[in-house]
C-alpha cells in the first residue's frame, strides 16, 4: 500500500494543485497498485517515515504564513525523511518554503524550512503565463508544460534545477532554470496542474516511490492519448513541440 | 456641453452602429472610442442621472442580480441605463451610457444599473458615485488577472471607504463580503436561512475558512455552498451578522425555484422561473436593494416571478421538444453549482463543456481541477461529455482523471461541430456549459437550431405543480 500525503489541502489549494494528487492516485489505481491518501491539516501530526509521496501546493500569502509556523514543528522529521529518499512534489509556495528564506519587498526575511539550498526574493513584476520546460527523467528528455503565476523569484544554491525553460519565466525569469531537484524531491512553479498532462513525470515519481519501498518498480503501460494531446496542444501553442 | 464630449459621443455612437451593422454585440468598443477622445465622457454622462446609480460587484451573480433589479425598476420606471450584457469594465459601462445619450451628450434618465468587474470597480465607482453598492460574493476567479482573493477584497474595501454617500447591500453568508460592513457605510444584510439541501453541496472550494480579521478557523453551524453559510470565529467573535432580508426553505421543482423571503418583519412567498440555488441569493440582493430604495417587497416579488435569464445564465432553449440549458461557468464555485443542477435529476442527458483560456476567461485553466467532477463518475444518466473550446483537451483530461469513462468523453475543439453533436445526442435534455468567451459563439450557434423558451413556456409547469 502506497501512502500519499497531501499537506494542508485546505490551505495550500490555489490553482487546482490538488490535481497532482488526483493524477498520482489515479495512475496507481489504473494499475491496481493499492494507494491511500492522507490529508494533513493545520495542527495535525504526521510521521513522514510512513509517507511514500508527499505533495505540497501553493497558497496565498496569508495561508503561507499560517502553515510555515505549523510546519516548523515537523522540520527535522521531514528533513530526515527527505534524506532517506522520500518522494516529494512541491509547487510554487510549497517549493519556496522548503528553501532558506523569502525576502519580501519590505521588511525582514521570512525564514523557510531550510531543507533545500535555495532562496526566494519578492519581485516587482508578477511572472504569469503558460510555460514549457525540458527535463531529464531516467536519461530521457521530457517536455513538460503548465502555467506559472508567482511574484517570488527563486535562486538556486548548490542544488540542481528541475529543468530548463523553453518558453516562459521559470525560477526568476533570468537564469533560464525552472524548479529544483534534490534526491527524490521535485520542486516547480508549474501549476496547470503539473502532473496530469505530464504523465512521464508522474510515472517517474511513482517508480521512485515503489523503489524506495522495495516494491516492483515495473509500471504497466497506460493509454495516455488524452494526456499527450493536452500536453502537445500547449507545447504547440508555445512553439516548442518536438518534431 | 463641451465640443470634446460631443465629438466623443458622436464617435462612440458611430462605433456602436458600425459594430451593430457588422454583426457584433457592440458592447465595449464604443465606450473605448469615446473615452479615448474624451476621458471625461463617463463622468459627464453619469452626472446627469437624477435618482441614482446602483452598482453590483462580486465574483458570481453580478449580471443576474443587475438584470433582476432592472426588471423590478422597469415595472414602474423605464428610464434606466444598464450594462445588461455583462460588459462590466469601464468601456462597457461607458457604452451603456452612450447608447442612451443624445448626440449632444444629454441624458434624461433616472437610474443607472451597473455591474462592475471587481478589478474595474474602484475606478468606475469613483467616477459614477453610486448611491447603492451590492456585493454578491467573493470566490476564486481569474486568478491570473488579480493575484489572490485577498487582494481583490482589499481593493474593493478601499474603494468603498472613499464613497462617503453610498449605502451597501452585503451578502451576510459570505465572511469575505460581510467584513465590508466595517467600512462604516450604512448597510443592509441578506442571507439564506437554515440549510435547504441535503449533502449536495461540494465541500471542496470553501474559500475563506479563516477569519478575515484574526486568521482563526471559522466554524460553520451550516453552509450552503463554497464558504456561504452561518459562520463564527472562535478567535475574535466575528460572526455572520443578523440579516434584514432572508430566504427560508428554498426548493427547486420543475425548473422553478420557490422560497419564502423575509424582508424585515414581513414574510412573502417568492417564485423564480429559473432553477439554480444561487439565484435565490441574487433575488435576495434585489429585495435588499429594494429596502434601501423604498420599493415594496411585493413589487419586487411580482417582477421576479417574470424574470427571464440573460444570455448564458441558465437560459432555456428547446430543440425538437428537448429542453436545452445554456449556462456560463467561470470558476469552481459556479461550476459546482452547475454540476448540482446536472445531478439534480436522473433523466438522461448530454453535456457540452466549452473551455476557453482567453484573457476574459482567465488564461490559467487550472481551476477546473478544483471543480468536483469526481461526483460524475457513477452517473450513467450522463450519456456523453463533449469537450470544446481552446482547451478542450484539458477539459477531457480533467474528466478522465475524475473517473468518467473515456468512451463517454469526446474532444471536439470547434464550437459548431460540438454544439451539433450535443443537440443530436440521445439524452432527454442537454446542458451546454461555457466559459465567458465561449458563451457567445456557443449561443449564436445554438440559436441557429433551437428556439429560446419564454416565460410563458415555463409558467404552465408552475401552475400545474401548485
Amino acid at each position: 500500500m502506497l501512502t500519499v500525503c497531501h499537506l494542508y489541502p485546505n490551505l495550500l489549494n490555489l490553482y487546482g494543485d490538488r490535481g497532482n494528487v488526483i493524477a498520482f492516485v489515479q495512475r496507481c489505481r489504473w494499475r491496481r497498485i493499492p494507494v491511500q491518501v492522507r490529508e494533513v491539516n493545520l495542527g495535525e501530526t504526521v510521521d513522514f517515515k510512513e509517507i511514500d509521496f508527499l505533495f505540497i501546493g501553493g497558497g496565498s500569502d496569508r495561508e503561507q504564513g499560517l502553515i510555515i509556523a505549523d510546519l516548523r514543528k515537523h522540520t527535522s522529521s521531514l528533513a530526515a525523511a527527505i534524506e532517506d529518499g522520500l518522494v516529494v512534489l512541491a509547487i510554487c509556495g510549497g517549493y519556496q518554503l522548503l528553501g532558506l528564506y523569502y525576502q519580501p519587498l519590505v521588511g525582514p526575511e521570512i525564514p523557510g524550512l531550510g531543507i533545500l539550498d535555495l532562496y526566494t526574493r519578492a519581485g516587482t513584476k508578477r511572472l504569469i503565463g503558460n510555460i514549457a520546460i525540458e527535463t531529464e527523467l531516467d536519461g530521457k528528455t521530457v517536455r513538460a508544460c503548465g502555467f506559472e503565476n508567482h511574484s517570488g523569484q527563486t535562486f538556486l544554491g548548490n542544488i540542481e534545477p528541475l529543468g530548463r525553460v523553453l518558453k516562459g519565466y521559470g525560477n526568476n525569469g533570468r537564469d533560464g532554470f525552472e524548479g529544483a531537484r534534490y534526491k527524490n524531491v521535485f520542486c516547480s512553479y508549474l501549476h496547470g496542474p503539473l502532473l496530469p498532462k505530464n504523465p512521464a513525470l508522474t510515472d517517474h515519481l511513482l517508480r521512485l516511490a515503489l523503489e524506495r519501498r522495495g516494491m516492483d518498480r515495473f509500471l504497466s503501460r497506460l493509454d495516455d492519448t488524452v494526456e499527450n494531446l493536452a500536453n502537445e496542444v500547449m507545447l504547440r501553442r508555445l512553439g516548442v513541440a518536438k518534431g | 456641453m463641451g465640443v470634446r464630449l460631443t465629438t466623443a459621443i458622436f464617435a462612440g455612437k458611430a462605433a456602436y452602429f458600425i459594430g451593430k451593422l457588422s454583426g457584433g454585440r457592440g458592447s465595449s468598443l464604443p465606450g473605448a472610442v469615446a473615452l479615448r477622445i474624451f476621458p471625461g465622457t463617463l463622468r459627464a454622462l453619469a452626472d446627469q442621472i437624477t435618482y441614482g446609480t446602483i452598482m453590483v460587484t462580486g465574483t458570481n451573480g453580478k449580471t443576474t442580480t443587475n438584470n433582476m433589479l432592472a426588471r423590478v425598476l422597469e415595472s414602474f420606471d423605464d428610464r434606466l441605463v444598464i450594462n445588461r450584457e455583462g460588459a462590466n469594465l469601464i468601456n462597457g459601462v461607458t457604452t451603456a451610457f452612450l447608447k442612451k445619450s443624445s448626440l449632444r451628450g444629454r441624458l434624461a434618465h433616472h437610474w443607472a444599473l451597473l455591474e462592475a468587474d471587481e478589478a474595474a470597480f474602484p475606478k468606475i465607482a469613483d467616477i459614477v458615485q453610486p448611491k447603492v453598492v451590492i456585493v454578491t460574493n467573493f470566490f476564486r476567479d481569474q486568478l491570473d488577472r488579480y493575484g489572490e482573493l485577498d487582494k481583490t477584497v482589499s481593493l474593493i474595501r478601499t474603494a468603498l471607504a472613499k464613497l462617503s454617500s453610498a449605502k451597501l447591500v452585503l451578502n451576510a453568508d459570505d465572511p469575505l463580503v460581510a467584513q465590508l460592513a466595517d467600512t462604516g457605510l450604512p448597510r443592509v444584510f441578506y442571507g439564506v436561512g437554515a440549510p435547504t439541501r441535503n449533502g449536495e453541496a461540494g465541500s471542496v472550494t470553501r474559500e475563506a475558512r479563516f477569519c478575515p480579521y484574526c486568521g482563526e478557523n471559522l466554524s460553520y453551524r451550516y453552509y450552503h455552498y463554497s464558504q456561504l453559510g452561518a459562520y463564527r470565529c472562535g478567535g475574535c467573535g466575528f460572526v455572520r451578522p443578523r440579516v434584514e432580508v432572508e430566504a427560508l426553505g428554498a426548493e427547486v421543482i420543475d425548473g422553478v425555484t420557490r422560497c419564502k423571503v423575509r424582508v424585515e418583519k414581513k414574510v412573502l412567498p417568492v417564485t423564480l422561473p429559473t432553477q439554480g440555488f444561487y439565484n435565490v441569493y441574487n433575488a435576495l440582493a434585489v429585495f435588499a436593494a429594494g429596502l434601501l430604495l423604498g420599493i415594496a417587497p411585493e413589487t419586487t416579488a411580482g417582477s421576479l416571478s417574470r424574470y427571464v435569464p440573460a444570455t448564458g445564465r441558465l437560459q432555456q432553449f428547446n430543440y425538437k421538444g428537448r429542453p436545452i440549458y445554456l449556462n456560463l461557468v467561470k470558476n469552481p464555485a459556479g461550476f459546482n453549482e452547475s454540476l448540482n443542477l446536472l445531478c439534480g435529476t436522473r433523466e438522461t442527458k448530454d453535456v457540452l463543456i466549452a473551455l476557453n483560456d482567453n484573457s476574459a476567461d482567465g488564461r490559467d485553466v487550472s481551476w477546473i481541477w478544483d471543480v468536483d467532477f469526481e461526483r460524475l463518475q457513477e452517473r450513467r444518466d450522463i450519456l456523453r461529455f463533449v469537450c470544446s473550446g481552446r482547451r478542450s483537451e484539458e477539459m477531457a483530461l480533467r474528466l478522465k482523471y475524475a473517473g468518467v469513462p473515456v468512451q463517454r468523453i469526446t474532444v471536439c475543439p470547434g464550437f459548431a461541430a460540438s454544439v451539433r453533436q450535443v443537440l443530436e445526442g440521445h439524452g432527454g435534455v442537454a446542458y451546454l456549459l461555457a466559459t465567458y468567451t465561449a458563451l457567445w459563439p456557443v449561443e449564436k450557434i445554438l440559436r441557429r437550431y433551437a428556439r429560446e423558451s419564454t416565460v410563458a413556456d415555463r409558467l404552465p409547469s408552475l401552475s400545474q405543480s401548485s
